[in-house]
C-alpha cells in the first residue's frame, strides 16, 4: 500500500540502515501513522532502530557466535528453541512460590502474560520468573522483556525469564506483587489480584459439587462454597475433601485466587492448610449475608451465589427443541432495582406476575451480549416477597444515571444514562452494510463479513462516536432507530440524501451536529478487555447553559468570584 | 480475557486544559516503548497526551515543507494562546484548515474548539515549547465555549486541589491515594511533584474566576477580540502611567514591573511571555494592558527584544 507517500522518510531509513526492504521500510511508516497516529518525521528514530536490531542482516557482518536476539511482537512468531527472545507483553498475573532448586530453596514467579499489549487481538501464555523480577512484574503492568526463552513441554509453549533477562516496565501496573507470606489479608484484597493468599473467613456456604473432564474421561470430585469476612464473601473451589461446616470460622493459608470470567474465586489445592480459627468479634454468617446481597450495578460474569431482591418488569414464557428433540421451556423477563436493570432467566416452571417483587437465592450471572444476567435453576431459588425492598420504579424510564467515569471503570451495566462530550465522530458512521447470512449482523469492510466472506449486504444507519469526559471516554454506538431519532430523518430519507449529495455533506452535518457538543445518553455500557462501549436507545444534545455549569461548579468547589 | 482492574491501552481522554497551565509545563513524558504515547505534565499534574482546547482564532499561518502543507493557528482563550498545528500527515483536516485559514485572511475571526494531542519541541538550553496537533478541529459558537471554559474552570480547580493535598502529602502513589488525590491524577502529579518547584496555586485560581466570570457572561472579552492587529506606532507616553505599588510601598509602572520581572527571571535563556504576564496579573494588570505594554516595550521602546518566539530578553546597552 506505499504509494510514495512515504519515500523522503524511507530514503532517511536507507541511509542508516542500507539493506533494509523499502517496501517493509514504508509499510512500518504507515503502521505508525494509521496504528500508532506517529506522523513519519516523529516516526523516524524509531523505524530505523527497528530495522537496526541485532540478528538484522546488517548485524550479521559481524561474527556472533552468541545467540543473536529475536525481537517478536506475537507469540506465534516464536518456535519452541527460541532464546534471547525480546516482546513487549502485558502481565495479566503473578504468583509466586518456594521451590527447591539444586537444594536451594527459591522463590519462582509464575502467571501470564499477553503479547501484543498496545492493540489487537492478544495470546495469553504462561511464563515462569527465575529471575526474582516480582517487582516489575507486576498484573496490568506492561513491561519489555529481553533475553527470555521459550520452554516447551508436552507440546505447550511458554516464556521463562531468567537471571540474565532484563524486564523494563512500558506501563505501571495496579497491583502488588504477591509474595507467599501466610500474613492473612482481607477478602476484599484477596477478590482484587490473581494471587496466592491467606484469609481468615466465615464458611457461609459449602456442598460438594463434581467437575466432568471434557475429554470424557471421568468426574472429578470437588467441594464449592463460599466464605466471608466483614470487607466481603468469595466464591470458593476445593479440590480436596473439606472438613468444614457452615458457620465455621476458618483460616485458609496457601490458596490460590483465580477468575472464572469476571469473578475471582479461591481456589483450594494440596498445598492449602486449612484450620479452626478462633475470633470470638468475627462478624456471623447471618451479618455478613446481610452484608452481601447485591444489586444489579454490582453483578458481573461469571458470578455464583448470588442473592438479590428484584422487581419484575416483565416475563415471558419460551419453548423450545433441543438437539436430541426434546421440548424445553425456559422462561426470563426483564428485572430491576433500583441501582439499574438487567435480565432474569429461570430453567424451572416459575411464573412471575410484571410489577411484583422477589428475592431470588444461589442465582449465577451469565453475561449475554456483553450485559451480565441473571440465572437461576431450580423453583426454590425465587420468592415471592409481599412486602416491597424499595419504593416504586417507573419501569418505563428507569434510568440510572451514572457518572462517565464510573461506567468505564465498573462491569457492563444496562438502563444507563451518563453526559460527556463528543471529541470524535468516526468516519464509519452513516450507511453501513451488514452481513445478510442467518444470526449474523457483521458489519461488512469492502464487501466481505469476517465470517461469511464475501455476501450480499443490506444497508443500515449507524452512528460511532466518542464520548470524552476528560477523565475518561468510551465509544459510543448509536444504532438506527435512535439515530433516525436524534437526526430527525429515517432511515430511507438519509440513504436517499446520501445517494444524491454524497457522504461529505452528511459527513459534516454530522460533525456539526455532534462534534464538541456535551450529549446525553441512555443506553448500556459494555466492558471488556478493548475498553468501553455505550450502545445509545436514545439520545440528546444536553441543553444545558453554560450559566448552569459555572453555577454548579462555583458550589462544588465554593468559588468566590 | 479479563482483568482484575480492566486496564486501557486504548484511547486516551481529552484533558481540558487552558493555555496557560499547558504553556507553563515544562516536563514532556515518553514512556520506554516504542509505541507508548506521549505525555506533556503540567504542574498541576495534567498528563496531557489528548487535550480538548478552545478559543478565538488569533493568528493563521500556511507553511509549504518538503514533507507538505500545513497550518499553524493560535486560539486564544481568556488565559492565554493555545499553538495548534495542522500537520502534512493529516491531511484529512486540509480542507477545513485551508478555508479557516482563508476566512482569517479575509479578516474574520471567529472561536474553534480544537482535539489536540500535545507536541512539544526541547530547545539546546533546555526551554520547552508546547504546542497541539489538531485531530478533529471546527468552529462554535460562544455558547458551546462557555461551556467549554465552565467545564475547564472545573477540571482545573480539580487539579488545583489536587495539588494542595499532593503539597502536603507522602511524596508516593499510595501517600497521594491515601490523600485523596484521584485516580487519574496520582500519576502525573508525582512527576509534577519531582519535577517543577513549589509554587502557589493561586495563579492558576486566576485563570478559573476569569473563566468563571466569562461563562456566566461577566465579561465581553469572550468573543469580540478585535480583529485589527495592534496598531503598528502607539506612542508611549501617551498612555496613562499604570502605577501600582509594590509592596515594600513604592510605586512601580507596569513597564518596570515588566522589565524587572525579565531581569528577575531571566537565567540565559529569557523570560516567557505567559511568565510576565502572570507577574502582570499577581500585581494586579489585566491581561490587555499586560500584553499591550509587552508590545510597546518590544516594538517602540526596543528596551525588551523576543530572541525567540515567545522569550524576552532586557536589550543591552
Amino acid at each position: 500500500m506505499s504509494d510514495g507517500k512515504y519515500d523522503t522518510e524511507v530514503k532517511l531509513v536507507l541511509q542508516e540502515v542500507s539493506n533494509a526492504d523499502p517496501a517493509e521500510v514504508a509499510k512500518e511508516f504507515e503502521r505508525y501513522e494509521n496504528e500508532f497516529l506517529i506522523p513519519p518525521r516523529d516516526a523516524l528514530r524509531s523505524v530505523v532502530r527497528k530495522f537496526m536490531e541485532p540478528g538484522s542482516d546488517a548485524d550479521k557482518t559481524v561474527s556472533q557466535p552468541a545467540i543473536v536476539a529475536k525481537k517478536v511482537s506475537r507469540f506465534s512468531e516464536l518456535g519452541s528453541n527460541d532464546r534471547n527472545v525480546s516482546i513487549e507483553v502485558l502481565v495479566s498475573s503473578y504468583n509466586s512460590r518456594l521451590q527447591q532448586v539444586r537444594g536451594e530453596e527459591r522463590q519462582i514467579g509464575f502467571g501470564f502474560i499477553e503479547d501484543s499489549p498496545w492493540e489487537g487481538e492478544r495470546t495469553k501464555w504462561e511464563y515462569k520468573d527465575w529471575g526474582n523480577k516480582a517487582q516489575d512484574l507486576l498484573p496490568n503492568s506492561i513491561v519489555r522483556l529481553e533475553g527470555v526463552s521459550v520452554n516447551e513441554w508436552n507440546g505447550k509453549k511458554s516464556i521463562n525469564i531468567n537471571q540474565t533477562s532484563r524486564v523494563s516496565v512500558l506501563k505501571e501496573g495496579s497491583g502488588t506483587p504477591s509474595v507467599p507470606t501466610s500474613e492473612p489479608i482481607t477478602i476484599e484484597q484477596a477478590s482484587k489480584g490473581e494471587s496466592t493468599v491467606t484469609v481468615v473467613a466465615r464458611v457461609l456456604s459449602v456442598k460438594p459439587d463434581q467437575i466432568i473432564r471434557r475429554d470424557g474421561s471421568g468426574s472429578i470430585d470437588v467441594v464449592r462454597g463460599r466464605v466471608g469476612d466483614q470487607t466481603g464473601s468469595i466464591g470458593f473451589l476445593s479440590w480436596k475433601a473439606l472438613e468444614v461446616e457452615e458457620g465455621d470460622l476458618v483460616k485458609i493459608e496457601n490458596a490460590q485466587v483465580k477468575r472464572f470470567r469476571e469473578t475471582p474465586e479461591i481456589n483450594i489445592g494440596d498445598y492449602t492448610k486449612i484450620e479452626p480459627y478462633h475470633d470470638g468479634a468475627f462478624p456471623t454468617k447471618d451479618d455478613i449475608q446481610q452484608e452481601s446481597k447485591s444489586t444489579i450495578m454490582n453483578l458481573r460474569d461469571g458470578m455464583r451465589d448470588v442473592e438479590i431482591e428484584l422487581q419484575v418488569v416483565d416475563w415471558t414464557v419460551r419453548s423450545f427443541t433441543t438437539k436430541d428433540g426434546e421440548s424445553r421451556e425456559v422462561r426470563s423477563g426483564e428485572v430491576q432495582d433500583p441501582s439499574g436493570r438487567c435480565r432474569l432467566t429461570s430453567w424451572a416452571k416459575v411464573d412471575l406476575i410484571p410489577g411484583s417483587f422477589i428475592k431470588i437465592q444461589n442465582a449465577r450471572v451469565q453475561a449475554w451480549q456483553g450485559s451480565p444476567d441473571l440465572v437461576t435453576d431450580g423453583p426454590d431459588q425465587i420468592e415471592v416477597l409481599e412486602k416491597a425492598p424499595f419504593g416504586p420504579i417507573d419501569s418505563s424510564n428507569h434510568w440510572v444515571t451514572e457518572d462517565l467515569d464510573v461506567l468505564t471503570s465498573g462491569g457492563s451495566r444496562r438502563g444507563i444514562s451518563t453526559s460527556g462530550r463528543i471529541v470524535s465522530v468516526r468516519s464509519d458512521s452513516g450507511i453501513i452494510l451488514r452481513c445478510t447470512k442467518e444470526g449474523c449482523r457483521r458489519v461488512l469492510r469492502d464487501g466481505m463479513c469476517g465470517e461469511h466472506g464475501e455476501v450480499e449486504g443490506s444497508e443500515d444507519l449507524r452512528l460511532m462516536m466518542v464520548i470524552d469526559s476528560g477523565v475518561s471516554n468510551a465509544s459510543l454506538l448509536v444504532s438506527r432507530e435512535p439515530a433516525e431519532s436524534v437526526i430527525g430523518e429515517s432511515f430511507q430519507e438519509i440513504t436517499e440524501r446520501i445517494r444524491t449529495s454524497g457522504r461529505e455533506p452528511f459527513m459534516s452535518e454530522l460533525k456539526e451536529r455532534f462534534l464538541g457538543h456535551r450529549v446525553t445518553v441512555n443506553g448500556r455500557s459494555i466492558n471488556d478487555d478493548r475498553g468501553c462501549m455505550i450502545q445509545a436507545e436514545s439520545l440528546v444534545v444536553s441543553e444545558t447553559t453554560p450559566v448552569e455549569i459555572a453555577e454548579s461548579v462555583i458550589e462544588r468547589w465554593g468559588v468566590v468570584l | 480475557m479479563t482483568f482484575s482492574n480492566p486496564i486501557r491501552v486504548g484511547r486516551q481522554s481529552a484533558i481540558r486544559v487552558f493555555a496557560h497551565e499547558y504553556r507553563d509545563a515544562t516536563l514532556p513524558e515518553q514512556g520506554s516503548g516504542e509505541y507508548d504515547p506521549g505525555f506533556m505534565v503540567t504542574r498541576l499534574g495534567a498528563k496531557i497526551n489528548r487535550a480538548l482546547i478552545a478559543g478565538t482564532i488569533d493568528s493563521s499561518e500556511r507553511r509549504e515543507s518538503e514533507s507538505g502543507q500545513s497550518f499553524r493557528f493560535n486560539l486564544i482563550d481568556v488565559t492565554g494562546t493555545h499553538r495548534v498545528e495542522v500537520s502534512p500527515f493529516n491531511p484529512e483536516l486540509h480542507p477545513e484548515a485551508e478555508e479557516i485559514h482563508a476566512r482569517f485572511e479575509r479578516g474574520d475571526r471567529f472561536i474553534m474548539m480544537v482535539v489536540g494531542k500535545q507536541r512539544s519541541f526541547t530547545t539546546e538550553d533546555g526551554g520547552v515549547f508546547t504546542s497541539y496537533n489538531a485531530q478533529e478541529m471546527r468552529e462554535i459558537n460562544s455558547q458551546t465555549y462557555a461551556e467549554w471554559l465552565a467545564e475547564t474552570a472545573d477540571a482545573t480547580l480539580r487539579r488545583i486541589d489536587a495539588y494542595e493535598k499532593a503539597l502536603t502529602a507522602e511524596q508516593s502513589m499510595a501517600g497521594f491515594r491515601g490523600a485523596g488525590i484521584p485516580e487519574d491524577l496520582v500519576d502525573g502529579m508525582l512527576l509534577s511533584r519531582a519535577h517543577y518547584p513549589d509554587f502557589e496555586s493561586e495563579v492558576y485560581m486566576l485563570d478559573v474566576l476569569q473563566a468563571l466570570n466569562a461563562a456566566l457572561g461577566r465579561s465581553v472579552e469572550i468573543v469580540n477580540r478585535s480583529p485589527e492587529p495592534v496598531p503598528s506606532n502607539p506612542v508611549v507616553e501617551e498612555k496613562p502611567p499604570q502605577n501600582i505599588v509594590s509592596e515594600n510601598g513604592s510605586a512601580m509602572s507596569l513597564d518596570d514591573l515588566i522589565i524587572s520581572t525579565i531581569a528577575a527571571g531571566d537565567r540565559g535563556e529569557g523570560v516567557d511571555y505567559d511568565a510576565i504576564i502572570r507577574e502582570c496579573s499577581v500585581h494586579g494588570h489585566s491581561r490587555q494592558d499586560a500584553e499591550d505594554a509587552i508590545d510597546s516595550l518590544r516594538a517602540v521602546g526596543g528596551r525588551i527584544s523576543e530572541h525567540k518566539f515567545g522569550w524576552f530578553r532586557l536589550t543591552e546597552v
